[in-house]
This record gives structure tokens, C-alpha cells and sequence, in this order.
């Protein structure tokens, strides 16, 4: 157990337990790949530019919102509220558009995501309330009120300048997917590069221990709140700068999906323990999934199914990821 | 870290007369301590002796109904655990406050991590891991004792070992007086020497050290002096040399040599 100096040996053999370490805990990487190679395999379509096009676009959304969505899961808390507040952004988006321009409605649009992430944030964190009650109301309740507000109407045509943001492309990619890329960036430096990423990790993992060491266990999950119903906001009118439309459809099932991409990820529900390069693998993987059965001309409604059983098949990673957590004490420890 | 200092100079930390009482249930009837820089003292006593309360005392989760906390000759009123860790007074409970999905030098470093130099660094707080991994080899450098490497995840580490590391942190971050409830109850025997080691070492350097155990074997093993408490007073304070297990059960149980009540 001494701490030699690193020399030639020792680097290799560091390098390589960690790669077999960072392998360990990414198997969904590598199933990843194997689903490429199997649908590339069934059908030529798969891994055209056209298609690969499409699964950006279909995934985009789901990646904007999963960021700031595992930071929370990461920090022991859940905002299930995502799609209704996508729904109801759109429906006063189209409303306020007609009234204001498009640009102030935009403004505005964004402003209720996060104030609502604001609210939810802080009732969460300050009355220590059940943020999967609290959000959970929040997509039942949210929906009521874009229902209530739309009337069941459907505005649309909201001018070429705004359809640019979920149809333009940008360097060949389309907009949504850069500014996935753009969240997921900026989520990976406060993951990994700042002190955020360890401090979210302790507040998932033991409030009242993260407390005593003097993070700030109150002000972070308010701001994540925040960055979720603004991430939730943009994805609501990035739907709708698609759909030239502010439909109650949009956002249906986003929070399913999005927290399934998370969790199949490898982020603990529990809090505490995750990685955000594991999300972006599960936001993949569950894109890929649906769309390759469509392609390889499989039933779409088997994709629900299969994601389903990934799901379950996460839940045994988690035990799995929690096992290996504890082995390197016989490959690291052992000789003490 | 503090210098060492030799017992006749001003205690590191001083307890004078604590009270305590819940209700009607007289917890604490004025008990008086010293405890010097570099030196391990075993508290012990039954169930119900005190021993958790003059523990919550010390480190500020409660206040002395009367009596007087001095840290350095200096008095002092501990409202919140903060206080007392402001003081450099480090409690290391059962339950230990570490992260188990972190490693651990982002444990030694955490809520107080190191930034890297520069503009850069401080204006995106870019965490300087490589400069924390390096810290954490130095001081077990310092203390002569090796752990798994400090990109090691806690939940890799024994029982022992992460004792070690909450001992660890609390030794770098400045704390000269620590106290340790029961640190060894829950580990095998491996594991618990690797914990009387660390004991050992920070004390050394110049520690005071407060050990709580029910183990006469570790306190033994790891405490200069030992102080019985026993109905909420101290009954018996002396060099564990002069004593023998039996002596010290003896008085716990009020039994023995002390029994003056």
C-alpha cells in the first residue's frame, strides 16, 4: 500500500486500471456502440447524414433539459415538471406573440421558466417540501393552467426568424443540437471543473454533512431549479419554433424522458453519486434506440418497451455501479 | 499546527465546572478538565455517564447550563458547531461526514477547495485537483502514513481508512484539539489499528486528542491519561501507566479504587 513514485510501470498500470475502472462503470457506452453497429447493419438508412440529422433533432430537447435535470438528480433532488412547463411557455409564447412580437414574447417566455424553476426551487429548498410532490404538482398543475389558457386553440405562424431556431442549421448540425452541445459544456465545466461538482455531489449524498462543511445547500438546488425551468422553457419554444405552432402537446412525456436518459445514465436516484458523460450516453442511447427501430422498420411501439426494460435494466446498474464502488478496495487497499 | 508544548504550559483545551442538565436529568454536575497539546486522553464511563454530553458541550451542539470552555487560555461560548470548529476543536462522530461517491482528496478539500492561480482559475473557480492530490500525499508525508492513492473513491476505503481520512482533514485544516467518539466501534482489528496509528501520529504532531471508547484494550493502546466519568462527574483523572483494565472497569462501574460518590 506504500505510494511509490510513479514510474514507467506503475504509470501503465495506472492508466490501465483506470481505463478498465472508467469501462466498468460505462457499460452503457459500449451497448451504445453495439446498437449503432446492429441498426447500421440492418439498415443502410441508419447512418446517413439525413438520419443522424433526425436523432440529433429528436434528442436535442431531451439533452437541453437532462443537464441541469442530473444536476438536481445528482444533488438528491427531481423536477418532474419539465414538459408541462414546456407546454405552458408554448401556449403563452403563441398568445403573447400575437400581441408583443415575437422577440419581447421570447423574452417573457424564458422569464416564466425560470421564474417558476425560482418558486419551485425555493419552496423545495427552503421548506424542506418533497420535490417529487412538489413537481409532480407542478406537471399537473402547469398543464392546467396552459389548458386553461389556450383554450384548445393552436396559434401558429410566428415568422421565419423563429423558425430558425429549431429548423436552422448551423456548420452542417441543426440549432438544437449546438445548443444541447452548448448545455452540455457548460454542464460538464461545473461538473467537473468547479467546486460545484463535489458540492452537489455531498448535498445528494448527506444534507446535514455538506451543511457542517459550509455548502451552501440551500442557494445551490434554488439555482438549479432555475436552470431547469429556463432549459425546460427553451425546449418548450424550440418545439414550437419546429412545429410553427404553440400546441399542448408540446412537452408530453418530457420528464419520462429526460429523467430515464439520466437515470439510465448511471445517476443515482438517491443522489449523491453520477456522471453527466453518463447522461450524455443515456440522452444517446435512448435517441438511437427510438429511432432505429423506426428505421430498421421495426414496430415504433416497441421502442416505449424496450426503453422500458432499459429502465429496469438501469436500476440493476445502479446496484452494480454501487458494487463496484467497493471493489477497488481489494485491487487499491488490499495490501494494507 | 500548534507546537508542541510541555504539560506545564496552558492547556489546549480547558473545561472548569461544566454543568448540564436536561429537565430534570442532571447530565453534567461540574466537571473539570485539562487536556495539553500532545496528548491523548481516554475519556470513558458507563452509559448514561456524561460522556455525550460533555462531548456536545465541547464541540457547540449544546451550551453549559454553567461553567467555562477555555481553548488556548482563551474563554470561549460556542453557540453552533461552526464556532467550536472555528476554535479548532474537530469532532469525528460514528457517522462519519464524508462523501463516499467522491475521492479522497475532494473529501479533505471539500467545501474549502483549491483553486487554480490565475485569473482563469478564479473567475470559473476551476478546482485544482492535481495541486489537492498533491496536499494530501504531503501530509501523510508528514504523518508517516499511507493510505490508497488520493484519486481513491471514500466508498473504495475500509472503515479504518476512512476514519483515517476524516482525521486526516481535520488535522490539515488546523485543528489542534480533537475528539473522537467511539472511532473504533464499528471496525475489526485491522481496521482499528490503522485508526490508533493516525491517533498516535496527530498527537505527535502536537494534537489534543480526546478518545472516547468502551474498548479498555484501545484506550490502553492509544490514551496517555484517563479520565472516568461516572453519575455525570469526574470520578478518577490519571496516567494510564499507573493503571490496569481491571482498575479502570472497576471505576466505571464504581466498583473500585475511586469510589468516593
Amino acid at each position: 500500500m506504500a505510494l511509490r513514485s510513479p514510474s514507467g510501470t506503475a504509470r501503465f498500470n495506472t492508466l490501465r486500471r483506470a481505463v478498465l475502472e472508467w469501462s466498468k462503470r460505462n457499460g452503457l457506452f459500449f451497448a451504445l456502440i453495439l446498437l449503432v453497429i446492429i441498426f447500421a447493419a440492418v439498415s443502410p438508412r441508419f447512418l446517413t447524414g439525413a438520419n443522424v440529422t433526425v436523432i440529433l433533432l429528436q434528442i436535442s430537447v431531451i439533452g437541453i433539459v437532462a443537464v441541469p435535470g442530473a444536476m438536481l438528480v445528482l444533488s438528491g433532488y427531481v423536477d418532474l415538471s419539465v414538459g408541462s412547463l414546456g407546454a405552458l411557455v408554448a401556449i403563452t409564447f403563441g398568445i403573447m406573440a400575437k400581441h408583443i412580437g415575437v422577440g419581447p414574447a421570447f423574452a417573457v417566455a424564458l422569464a416564466i421558466g425560470v421564474s417558476w424553476g425560482a418558486t419551485q426551487g425555493f419552496i423545495i429548498s427552503y421548506f424542506s417540501f418533497s420535490a417529487i410532490v412538489v413537481s409532480l404538482g407542478g406537471l399537473a398543475g402547469l398543464y392546467g393552467v396552459a389548458e386553461f389558457i389556450s383554450k384548445g386553440l393552436v396559434e401558429y405562424g410566428f415568422g421565419n426568424a423563429f423558425g430558425e431556431l429549431g429548423n436552422g442549421t448551423l456548420i452542417g448540425l441543426p440549432v438544437p443540437a449546438w445548443l444541447s452541445f452548448v448545455a452540455f459544456m457548460i454542464g460538464g465545466h461545473f461538473w467537473y471543473r468547479t467546486r460545484y461538482g463535489a458540492h452537489m455531489a455531498a448535498i445528494g449524498s448527506d444534507k446535514s454533512v455538506a451543511r457542517s462543511l459550509g455548502i451552501s445547500v440551500r442557494r445551490i438546488p434554488i439555482v438549479l431549479y432555475m436552470a431547469s425551468g429556463f432549459a425546460a422553457a427553451l425546449g418548450g419554444l424550440i418545439v414550437t419554433s419546429q412545429l410553427d405552432g404553440s400546441s399542448l402537446s408540446i412537452g408530453t412525456n418530457l420528464e419520462l424522458q429526460v429523467l430515464t436518459a439520466i437515470l439510465l445514465g448511471g445517476v443515482a436516484f438517491t443522489g449523491g453519486r453520477g456522471s453527466l458523460f453518463g447522461v450524455l450516453i443515456g440522452v444517446l442511447f435512448t435517441g438511437v434506440l427510438a429511432n432505429g427501430l423506426v428505421v430498421a422498420n421495426i414496430s415504433p411501439f416497441l421502442s416505449d418497451a424496450v426503453v422500458g426494460g432499459a429502465l429496469i435494466g438501469a436500476a440493476a446498474l445502479d446496484v452494480l455501479y454501487q458494487r463496484l464502488d467497493r471493489i477497488p478496495l481489494r485491487e487499491a487497499g488490499g495490501s494494507e | 499546527m500548534s507546537a508542541l508544548s510541555s504539560q506545564g504550559a496552558v492547556a489546549a483545551l480547558e473545561l472548569r465546572g461544566l454543568g448540564k442538565s436536561f429537565g430534570a436529568v442532571r447530565a453534567l454536575r461540574g466537571v473539570s478538565l485539562a487536556v495539553h497539546a500532545g496528548e491523548t486522553v481516554g475519556l470513558v464511563g458507563d452509559n448514561g455517564a456524561g460522556k455525550s454530553t460533555l462531548v456536545s458541550l465541547i464541540s457547540g451542539n449544546a451550551r453549559p447550563d454553567f461553567g467555562e470552555i477555555l481553548v488556548d487560555g482563551q474563554l470561549h461560548d460556542f453557540r453552533t458547531p461552526h464556532e467550536a470548529q472555528g476554535a479548532g476543536i474537530e469532532t469525528v462522530f460514528q457517522y462519519l461526514s464524508l462523501v463516499l461517491s467522491l475521492d479522497i482528496a475532494s473529501n479533505m478539500f471539500l467545501g474549502r477547495e483549491l483553486v487554480r492561480p490565475g485569473r482563469f482559475g478564479r473567475l470559473f473557480g476551476v478546482v485544482d485537483k492535481r495541486r489537492m492530490r498533491r496536499e494530501v500525499l504531503h501530509i501523510l508525508e508528514r504523518l508517516g502514513l499511507s493510505l490508497p492513492p488520493p484519486r481513491t473513491k471514500v466508498s473504495a476505503l475500509s472503515g479504518g481508512q476512512r476514519q483515517a481520512v476524516a482525521l486526516m482533514r481535520a488535522v490539515y485544516w488546523g485543528k489542534h484539539i480533537v475528539i473522537l467518539d467511539e472511532p473504533t466501534a464499528a471496525l475489526g482489528v485491522r481496521q482499528t489499528q490503522i485508526v490508533l496509528d493516525f491517533i498516535a501520529r496527530i498527537r505527535d504532531q502536537g494534537v489534543a486528542v480526546i478518545f472516547i471508547s468502551h474498548n479498555m484494550e484501545h484506550i490502553f493502546a492509544a490514551a496517555d491519561r484517563v479520565v472516568v466519568l461516572r453519575l455525570g462527574e469526574k470520578i478518577f483523572d490519571g496516567a494510564t501507566r499507573d493503571l490496569t483494565p481491571m482498575d479502570v472497569v472497576a471505576l466505571i462501574t464504581g466498583a473500585g479504587i475511586g469510589r468516593e460518590v
